[in-house]
């Protein structure tokens, strides 16, 4: 894009400005938009998995369901307990929507369609991952009050036992792919089982580490059945407790835009991202961003029907599972994993 | 290639650590019941990575074959020496122990394995031969060795011991690394042979300073005057079998570490470090003496001893020379059979529960009551003072022999006078024992293997030591050469 | 330009975060304009072009070490007047210290721009690999010529984990089989197992 604003006579400097920007609210509204319709999603499938109708009124099917809801809480008054820290009582909802926001400019759209192409992007992505908890713990501590602190504790326990495991899946997929950079991760899924199929994921010893990471991702992103965080039940609405209006709204969309990035992130390293799913010439004829948006939309399926039939976990068991089942998995996976290449691919 | 002669060089050390990983894992799943064959498989280990080392000792390696990790990692002679006496002191301290910790019900599974991780770390300074491999062996020895200090946790004493340590030794380790960054900045290099090259000719003001904090943070490490104050608090607080091993194997490590940082970086400039070696080596034998006068427990004064006896290691590193080395090493070897045997004796004193007796008050009449432990303790402490027929002599007047061909003769002068202050304390443990009314507090049977090393070091420190110098200075020579040889 | 903004941007940051840790009254908000600074650091990091390093930076410090330290900060009672109480009492030791400290940064400067010091030049400076990501050369280097020291640094922290876990873990065993539950057991258990139908009498009560 900056070479077109160069073509069209501009200083590169302000070029690369202005092609970043651009770059920046072509990700971010689409992705706004597609976190409106995702929610309306989720309720209609958690509704039909009820045997319930779920939204149906405003506009045909419902479908204006999540417009009404975000002009709701817009002309809301924005109500900031007595108690609470104001400063960063505010600053912890816009940190989680910021955080959910930075992590789309290294995703892959296409071959070349990226935001940010940097070498190590992969790590970038974990990294802003990790910086996701500390919306909900200063939430937490700055409402200054009793069920959103446990919720902010919960939460970065979860997080910090999950993300270990997240990255040793990571250094599996890294290892087979030889490369940090997301586009050079899914390059490297294709035609990966035979010559014929794209993705890691089919590939018989990368499949265990997709399971891990699949689980990972929803303790990731306190879905459920790992929604401890917000467990209604024992904690009215958890870190949320105390919000409203918009701030409340800035932790629904951010929630949602890392779903959706899970979800992505499943599908750009697991599934081929941008590529079809068979490595057939005639699929390449239907656009990379479509692939990526059709897989995306599958594991955002996945994720409304886990929360619709499962469970949830126990604070002890979800601990348990974190680091006695799945780090050791995913240790010994990258033992496999670096073996296995060392004595084919690098020839012991 | 490289790659597979330095895995060979460093066969001893890759035994040892994965025999403790492997028995780190037999303790996590069979649990505390596994831990004496725990500790005995890791004596074992030790034997094994004895033997492994033994030939380069005889043989007297030295040169480049010796060279591992492009100049990181150093197998000669020398390091075998320590590396010798390291594991047969780490031997000693797991043999003394389950005995120990059973009466506490505090035998864990973990002892045995964070010895062997300790030794390992020791095992890498004594090779070190990069600013680098310093710190990673210090610093592995210095990790187990904290938490082997407070490992009686509910005693508030060793909890105590194990705190201070860690803050000190942090605080050293900190001194040590600044030392590291000046030498790394003005020499250019973290390499012990390029820094030798680096710095012949004139020396820099930066380098000096660096070579007075490496020696400062060493110098905490071998607890040298003046930072020494650790040291009797430590002592005392750790539970014994740890003392026993705190004043052996890591003593020696650190010694060894200090003498090839001393001449082998800093050969060229002898001059520039001799009088801080000096300084040192004096403070600590005249406080080491001095100090251990008025103390009522037998382990703090052990300590103060050991402050003592390494004024007298440093007296042999400071005459700079191969004759300096040898002899340096000859006293280190009397002086680790002469701790282990003290440290065993001071385990075996022990009143009717079964509790540990340390003041020196209860040993009253002790020849009366248990007259083969008396004798046992008294051959140590004169063996300790340096009193002729004992063993203890060879190795000071080795040191002092060296010291006076170095034409270092006031330095040898000042530490006899000093010896004889030091014989003071040690005789009045003797007097206390044999001619005091007896109170009869020590009564509870010892344990087989207790009895066992201390017969051995007793006999080592009786005058039959004397059978042993022959081959011992014939080593000793050998690893000092290997020492200075040039690469 | 754009890089020479940014690098204004960022060490000012760091040096104001800094700054804030130190003078923030909440230890919570220390941590977080700590936080602050470590992120602005990576930033950095990331304008020399070691985008590694500022990765890790982040992901470790912020987004692990951080988070403890915000964990444990969190759940302290902290007495705030008691904290400020010696200020006064020490505040002249602190300002002794301070100038002590400041005189010989500008002796140290002097003397440096005076030339006193001659800095030795680094005797095997190595080539850097040409073309690779920096990632690729510190794995590289890390694998290669500094293996030996890295694996022995592994062994480092596998014994200051074994030494936590020792120190700290005394109590926990002591009553174990009280608070440890068995999963396998709790998973295996079945209705008929746990569950007992009666049919009391109308008035007689249950007999368990």
């Amino acid at each position: 894009m900056t070479e077109t604003f160069v073509y069209w006579g501009m200083d590169p400097d302000w070029a690369w400005f202005l092609a970043t920007v651009a770059g920046i609210l072509l990700i971010a509204l689409p992705l706004m938009l597609a976190v409106a319709m995702v929610i309306y999603v989720d309720r209609k499938v958690w509704a039909a998995m009820a045997l319930r109708r779920g939204p149906n009124v405003v506009g045909p099917f419902g479908l204006l369901q999540s417009f009404a809801d975000g002009l709701k809480v817009f002309l809301q008054e924005t109500i900031i307990p007595t108690a609470a820290n104001k400063g960063l009582f505010l600053i912890a909802p816009i940190i989680t929507f910021t955080v959910a926001l930075m992590a789309w400019a290294v995703i892959p759209f296409n071959s070349g369609a990226v935001l940010a192409n940097i070498n190590v992007g992969l790590l970038y992505i974990f990294a802003i991952s990790s910086l996701g908890v500390y919306g909900v713990v200063i939430s937490g501590w700055a409402s200054n009050s009793k069920y959103p602190f446990f919720s902010a504790m919960r939460a970065s326990a979860q997080m910090i036992s999950y993300e270990v495991s997240i990255g040793f899946i990571i250094v599996c997929v890294v290892l087979w792919a030889n490369s940090f950079n997301l586009n050079a991760i899914v390059w490297a899924q294709k035609g990966h089982i035979f010559g014929l199929i794209n993705g890691f994921a089919f590939n018989p010893l990368l499949f265990p580490v997709w399971v891990l990471f699949l689980i990972s991702s929803l303790a990731e992103t306190q879905r459920a059945p790992f929604d401890l965080t917000e467990a209604e039940s024992e904690l009215v609405a958890g870190y949320q407790t105390e919000y409203s209006s918009m701030s409340f709204a800035l932790f629904w969309l951010g929630e949602y835009a890392n779903v959706l990035l899970m979800c992505a992130l499943n599908a750009t390293l697991f599934f081929g991202g941008w590529l079809p799913p068979l490595d057939i010439g005639f699929l390449y004829l239907v656009p990379g961003w479509i692939w990526l948006f059709a897989k995306i939309f599958f594991f955002f399926l996945v994720f409304s029907w886990i929360k619709a039939t499962v469970p949830r976990f126990r604070y002890d068991q979800l601990m348990r599972l974190g680091w006695k089942i799945f780090l050791p998995m995913s240790l010994i996976f990258v033992v496999i994993v670096s073996g296995f290449l060392m004595f084919t691919r690098y020839g012991a | 290639m490289e790659l597979t002669s330095s895995l060979g060089l460093i066969a001893p050390e890759i035994l040892l650590s994965v025999a403790g990983l492997f028995l780190l894992l037999v303790a996590a799943w069979a649990g505390d019941r596994a831990s004496s064959a725990i500790s005995i498989a890791a004596c074992v280990v030790l034997g094994a990575a004895f033997f492994l080392v033994a030939p380069s000792v005889c043989a007297g390696a030295a040169g480049l074959e010796t060279v591992a990790f492009g100049g990181q990692f150093r197998a000669d002679a020398f390091a075998g020496f320590a590396k010798l006496m390291i594991y047969a002191a780490a031997g000693a301290a797991l043999v003394v122990a389950p005995a120990f910790f059973t009466r506490y019900a505090a035998m864990r599974a973990e002892y045995p394995v964070l010895v062997l991780f300790g030794t390992l770390g020791m095992s890498i300074m004594v090779s070190a031969t990069d600013l680098l491999t310093l710190y990673i062996g210090l610093e592995m020895q210095s990790l187990a060795a904290y938490v082997l200090a407070a490992f009686l946790r509910p005693d508030q004493r060793s909890a105590e011991a194990g705190l201070k340590y860690f803050v000190l030794g942090a605080l050293a380790s900190g001194i040590l690394l600044f030392g590291a960054s000046l030498l790394y900045g003005f020499t250019g290099t973290t390499q012990f042979e390029l820094m030798r090259v680096a710095m012949a000719g004139p020396i820099s003001t930066g380098t000096l300073f660096g070579i007075v904090f490496v020696l400062a943070g060493l110098a905490f490490k071998i607890s040298a005057v003046p930072f020494h104050m650790w040291t009797p608090d430590v002592y005392e607080g750790a539970p014994t079998p740890v003392t026993q091993f705190f004043a052996t194997a890591p003593k020696v490590a650190a010694i060894a570490l200090t003498a090839r940082v001393a001449l082998d970086a800093f050969g060229t400039h002898a001059d520039a470090w001799r009088q801080v070696v000096i300084f040192a080596a004096l403070a600590s034998i005249v406080v080491g003496a001095l100090g251990a006068i008025g103390q009522t427990n037998i382990k703090r004064l052990l300590a103060y001893s050991s402050i003592n006896n390494v004024g007298f290691i440093l007296i042999g590193l400071a005459a700079a020379t191969p004759q300096g080395a040898s002899a340096m090493l000859v006293y280190l070897v009397i002086y680790v059979a002469m701790s282990v045997g003290s440290f065993v004796a001071v385990l075996m004193l022990r009143d009717e529960d079964g509790a540990p007796v340390e003041r020196l008050a209860d040993l009253a009449g002790l020849s009366r009551t248990k007259p083969a432990l008396a004798f046992c303790l008294a051959a140590m402490m004169f063996s300790l003072a340096g009193i002729p027929p004992l063993f203890g002599f060879w190795g000071k007047f080795v040191v002092f022999q060296a010291a006076v061909q170095a034409d270092l003769v006031a330095l040898a002068a000042i530490g006899i006078a000093a010896s004889v202050i030091g014989a003071f304390y040690y005789i009045k443990v003797v007097k206390v024992m044999y001619f005091d009314e007896a109170v009869n507090v020590v009564r509870d049977r010892s344990d087989w293997a207790h009895w066992a090393l201390l017969i051995i070091s007793t006999a080592l420190m009786s005058p039959l030591g004397y059978l042993l110098t022959g081959p011992l200075s014939v080593l000793a020579d050998r690893a000092a050469a290997s020492l200075f040889f040039l690469v | 330009m754009i890089q020479a903004f940014a690098f204004y941007l960022f060490a000012a940051l760091v040096l104001a975060s800094g700054a804030f840790t130190i003078l923030a009254r909440n230890p919570v908000h220390s941590v977080l304009w700590l936080i602050l600074a470590f992120f602005n650091a990576a930033g950095l990091m990331v304008i020399v072009g070691a985008e590694f390093i500022a990765m890790l930076l982040v992901i470790v410090y912020v987004g692990a070490v951080a988070v403890l330290f915000l964990f444990v900060v969190m759940m302290l009672d902290i007495d705030f007047a008691e904290l400020r109480s010696g200020l006064v009492r020490y505040f002249p030791l602190g300002l002794a210290i301070a100038v002590v400290l400041a005189a010989e940064l500008v002796l140290g400067v002097g003397a440096y721009r005076a030339g006193a010091l001659e800095l030795g030049t680094p005797a095997a400076e190595t080539a850097p690999l040409v073309g690779e990501a920096n990632i690729v050369s510190i794995g590289a280097l890390l694998y290669g010529r500094y293996l030996f020291l890295f694996e022995s640094a592994g062994i480092i922290l596998l014994v200051a984990m074994i030494g936590a876990i020792v120190l700290t873990q005394r109590e926990a065993r002591a009553d174990a089989g009280r608070s440890q539950q068995n999963i396998s057991r709790q998973v295996s258990r079945r209705p008929e197992e746990a569950t007992v139908n009666t049919r009391p009498e109308v008035g007689q009560g249950v007999q368990l």
